[in-house]
């Protein structure tokens, strides 16, 4: 191998390189990631102060479970036990059901909004795949705030959708911000669905394209080669797009504060804030973002290992 | 912990989302207000134990103990700048250029967004404050920890213009540290043009926020004391600082009973709601009925605004105070300025901008209206002196009792 001449020099000089390119990263994740974690836990696994205000203890040899309950007082316990009594007398227990539900439908109707927006751009988007792709990210632009305030404008009793559906008879004098799930859910499905067509764009514009062309040189239809070639290709696109709009809905918070701030619409996150708020709930709360984080870390884990199998099938 | 409605008030305005919004951009939910408390109190020293007896309550007056000596009578002002730790937009800014032009000074605001984050800051002895405005269930630890100056009452003549419940009050025997700043009542915003029945045509007017007929229109104050101490006032417990869990569980069924009747929303914006019809009912804070005018739509008036608080001033009051900061680099000029705000006409421009009310013996309901400040049919959100002892105030529990009236809370809140 003639290139290979001169090799020890350009050798070793990644050894150095490559390790330092890894350092911002690392960096990144310990200062922002690894220590606020480790924060949470000094919280969760805290104790009270003298004047009962509840403190952070940093050393993990002294961490504690939380506080027991007292009942005859009426006091709750706090911190994981708070967590573990919590899901038991409906404090946790509903509100993440009802996240699950949620993000359910919004994932799915992300899937249906998303999947042929995607399809479209990546394979027929052609000369304009450039502007199209602009107009996908132009609702980045505005603030996801400013996105979720308008749908308040929208939606309210004298709102803009009002406006339209008073002229349709029978459609007239609906109620939409009257505390129900449903300005809320289409909330979730409008902020996060440009985070899911973009990794499925990604995907799907990276597709063979002769694998479709020979589909059809085999006599598949247009149905078939969807089902049989582009949709199993696209799996793990899809999955990329689900893991991303997915885990940021799982504590969402603010879409509920905005558009349906009403207990019925209660999402975890919810809770999480608002025990993080109280002061006296803070370990309660820390306790809940670990609970959280470890659930969805689960999540996260299963689609690592889904990419890898899907990598090693690929060689 | 109380909630101020300077802090819920303005808090959950559109403005303060932002900053909300992009810290719940992380995946991480709520880890940055996580990081924020770690910083609470974490750092500067330890709170004193709290004993139940040391609670300030209007039948047990707390003489705050002496910690230092005030500055000895007929001092200069100092050339400032005058540096004021305070909630956000809690002074009319014309207030503060009037001052800086009558003393030749300037006038640096810092502001903060809750008591907790006022307190951690004090606690780490970050910034040089002249003047802070702690609320009354701070006050015992705030002065316990050293972070406030005894007064010297001959650079304030104006506190004589205050009512004289308040000249004396109960939180601060002798005023020793505070004077007042503002008063507020809690009661309940109602659309006059879109509920069928005002809450007085009840017999119990809270029943109107358990009337199904306001079902989805009927919206509560996002604050556990607020909402918990409503749910008490209205089955005639008026010690709405109770740690009686058999009274907080029977306040949490009720507040699940209404719950399930209305189905209702939770907001301090009630200013903002019921201008837009959003909400037709809203529990709501005196200071929320006044400000609605600045929030009114093209074609809704102010008329068809209404406020109710119990004529018999049996409700939830509240006040708010000013102090100087201990080791204060301007203690002169900190009393002129806790002095210049207690002024009678500054009192009133600062009103006029504010929205809540300064506890000023000449302004009364019928002068306000003349004033042009609160229209007729708000009188109800005036607080007239009488109010402060008839009305429950919601002070400051101890630790296990907070956290009994926070699990009953997140209970509620839950929709379970």
């Amino acid at each position: 191998m003639p290139e290979r001449t001169g090799g020890r020099r350009t050798a070793r000089r990644p050894r150095a390189l490559w390790p330092a390119l890894a350092g911002p990263g690392v960096a990144w994740l310990v200062v922002f990631f690894a220590v606020p974690l480790y924060a949470v836990l000094a919280v969760a696994c805290g104790r009270d102060d003298a004047a009962g205000d509840p403190q952070p203890v940093w050393n993990p040899l002294r961490w504690s479970l939380g506080r027991r309950a007292v009942p005859e007082l009426g006091v709750p316990g706090d911190g994981f036990r708070g967590v573990w009594a919590g899901l038991g007398d409906g404090t946790f227990g509903p509100p993440a059901l009802r996240t699950f539900v949620y993000v359910g439908i919004a994932l799915a109707a992300c899937c249906l909004i998303g999947y042929p927006v995607a399809y479209y751009v990546a394979r027929h988007g052609g000369r304009r795949k450039g502007l199209l792709l602009g107009l996908l990210l132009a609702p980045f632009w505005i603030s996801y705030l400013m996105r979720m305030l308008a749908w308040v404008n929208l939606l309210q009793p004298d709102g803009y959708v009002n406006d339209v559906l008073d002229a349709v008879p029978g459609l007239s004098g609906r109620t939409w911000l009257d505390g129900g799930p449903v300005p809320l859910v289409l909330g979730l499905i409008y902020g996060y669905v440009p985070f899911f067509i973009l990794p499925l764009y990604a995907a799907l514009d990276r597709l063979d394209v002769r694998l479709l062309e020979a589909s059809r040189d085999l006599h598949a239809g247009a149905v078939r080669t969807f089902l049989h070639v582009t949709l199993p290709l696209s799996r793990q696109g899809l999955l990329a797009a689900a893991v991303i709009t997915a885990l940021p809905m799982f504590g969402d918070y603010y879409t509920h504060d905005l558009v349906s701030p009403s207990n019925r619409t209660t999402m975890i996150g919810n809770q999480i804030e608002a025990f993080l708020r109280q002061g006296s709930g803070q370990r309660t709360g820390a306790a809940m973002v670990v609970v959280l984080a470890a659930f969805l870390a689960v999540l996260m884990v299963y689609y690592l290992v889904s990419t890898n199998a899907a990598a090693r099938e690929a060689r | 912990m109380t909630r101020h409605p300077r802090e819920r008030g303005r808090r959950m305005s559109r403005r303060a989302f932002l900053a909300r919004a992009a810290a719940g951009a992380a995946a991480l939910p709520a880890l940055p207000s996580v990081l924020a408390a770690c910083g609470d109190g974490g750092s500067g020293g330890r709170d004193v134990a709290i004993d139940p007896q040391d609670l300030s309550r209007p039948d047990n007056p707390v003489t705050l103990p002496l910690v230092g000596e005030p500055i000895s009578d007929g001092l200069e002002p100092e050339d400032g700048p005058l540096s004021v730790f305070n909630y956000a937009e809690y002074v009319n800014p014309a207030t503060l250029r009037a001052f800086e032009r009558r003393y030749g000074v300037k006038v640096k605001v810092t502001s903060f967004n809750s008591m907790d984050e006022a307190r951690s800051k004090l606690n780490a002895g970050v910034g040089d404050f002249d003047v802070f405005f702690p609320t009354t269930d701070v006050l015992a630890r705030v002065v316990a920890r050293k972070q406030l100056q005894p007064l010297n009452h001959s650079y304030l003549p104006n506190l004589a213009n205050v009512w004289e419940e308040l000249q004396d009050p109960f939180y601060d025997r002798g005023a020793r540290y505070t004077v007042p700043y503002t008063v507020y009542t809690t009661g309940i915003g109602y659309r006059r043009d879109l509920v069928p029945r005002p809450p007085e045509a009840y017999e119990t007017p809270y029943d109107i926020l358990w009337d199904r007929a306001n079902r989805g229109r009927t919206w509560l104050l996002d604050d556990d004391r607020e909402v918990i101490g409503m749910a008490l006032l209205r089955r005639g417990v008026t010690d709405v600082n109770t740690e009686d869990p058999k009274l907080i569980a029977r306040a949490l069924r009720d507040l699940q009973a209404l719950d399930e009747a209305v189905s209702v929303s939770l907001s301090a914006a009630a200013y903002e709601k019921l201008p837009s019809g959003e909400a037709h009912v809203h529990q709501a804070w005196s200071g929320d009925a006044v400000n609605a005018r600045q929030y009114l739509p093209e074609g809704t008036t102010i008329d068809q605004i209404g406020y109710w608080y119990p004529p018999d001033g049996r409700g939830v009051v509240g006040s708010d105070t000013i102090a100087v900061v201990a080791g204060a680099a301007h203690p002169v000029l900190a009393h002129h300025f806790l002095n210049f705000l207690l002024d009678e006409r500054q009192a009133l421009e600062n009103y006029r901008w504010l929205g809540y009310q300064p506890p000023q013996r000449t302004l009364d309901p019928d002068r306000l209206v003349a004033e042009g400040l609160v229209p007729e049919h708000l009188t109800s959100a005036v607080v007239r002196p009488e109010d402060l002892t008839a009305g429950s105030q919601l002070l400051q529990l101890t630790p296990d009792g907070e956290k009994l009236w926070d699990a009953a809370f997140a209970r509620f809140k839950s929709g379970a």
